[in-house]
């Protein structure tokens, strides 16, 4: 069971520059946990400290949105994941 | 019905396949309410009126700073401390005394936003922040107007078209709040993002090609790479789900 989760660029300084990460989890949760396992530094951006994704976590499964309830939407060998982040500028 | 004047003006679109006089016709009698005269809002106004849309009615509460001056291209040295509206008001005006351009400072407000938007057939969304995204994008569902999204941080861009009733809104994609402050942003990417809100604007009035609808298109200008995510209609979405339609 193999996923690769897409970064977004904001992370790539927790991963040495990687852009992608090969995990592995039957949800996106799962994932998420397998990606925190690698990389913990990734946790802050992605958790508040109840373990709530934060607000502007956007997390997409083969290029379709996850939202709502992303963390429990199964995932299965191959997907990617992408996570970006949700931005308010104008 | 188009002048001789206008004829020649916009020769150069009006070649495009679907488009014609039919098409130009049908921009010269668009209203366009846009949220913003900052990054998003001095690029999207400025190729409206530039294709020769009738009504552009622009809102903003902010003067011009020397700050903004890096992206919001409406505003000039000359113009610090003017009111930003005013400012891209006499721009607008200068490339194209034919478009009607409506300048409101005010801030957008719950209490004020169904007034300010009454009579526009097309929201565009060069805010600044979320909320007030949120409250133009409720409005545009109540009324039953397009929405056009567009937004910007550093390199990166995001821009989603919303048709009510039938796509999904952007209630249905985000989840909330999420911390604002003061951004960086370079100007080339409200101009690549302001252009897509105006390209599909303007498609939206003429009526043709696909509209950037149900997808959400991310641009990465570090990378240069556009991706783009599909996105789907919340049943349950506080702004078009069926308990919000049950709610008016």
């Amino acid at each position: 069971m193999s996923i690769t989760i897409n970064l977004h660029p904001t992370l790539y300084q927790f991963t040495s520059g990687q852009t992608t990460v090969k995990v592995k989890g039957n949800t996106v949760g799962q994932c998420l946990d397998d990606l925190i396992r690698q990389f913990p530094q990734i946790k802050r951006w992605l958790f508040d400290k109840t373990g709530k994704l934060h607000n502007y976590v956007d997390i997409y499964i083969n290029q379709e949105s996850s939202y709502p309830e992303e963390l429990a939407k199964t995932v299965k060998d191959g997907d990617e994941l992408y996570i970006t982040l949700i931005i308010a500028g104008g | 019905m188009l002048t001789k004047a206008e004829r020649e003006r916009y020769d150069r679109q009006m070649m495009i396949k679907g488009f014609g006089e039919e098409g130009q016709t049908k921009l010269k009698q668009g209203k366009v309410f846009i949220a913003g005269a900052g990054g998003l809002g001095s690029v999207t106004t400025t190729y409206l009126a530039a294709a020769g849309v009738g009504t552009i009615r622009v809102v903003d509460h902010d003067k011009v700073e020397l700050s903004n001056l890096n992206r919001q291209i409406l505003h000039w040295d000359e113009d610090i401390g003017k009111k930003k509206v005013a400012s891209a008001a006499e721009k607008l005006t200068r490339l194209n005394p034919r478009v009607q351009v409506e300048a409101i400072e005010e801030v957008i407000t719950k209490a004020n936003i169904s007034q300010l938007v009454a009579g526009f057939d097309l929201i565009v969304d060069a805010m600044d922040n979320l909320p007030a995204r949120y409250l133009l994008n409720k409005v545009a569902i109540e009324r039953n107007v397009p929405f056009f999204h567009g937004a910007v941080h550093g390199f990166e861009g995001r821009a989603m078209t919303i048709i009510p009733g039938e796509t999904a809104c952007l209630r249905c994609v985000y989840r909330g709040a999420i911390f604002e402050g003061k951004f960086p942003v370079i100007g080339v990417t409200p101009g690549v993002i302001g252009c897509i809100q105006a390209t599909e604007a303007i498609k939206y009035i003429v009526g043709i090609g696909q509209l950037l609808t149900n997808r959400l298109l991310v641009y990465d200008g570090l990378n240069m790479k556009f991706t783009e995510f599909r996105v789907k209609k919340d049943p349950n979405c506080e702004h078009c789900g069926e308990l919000a339609r049950g709610k008016k």
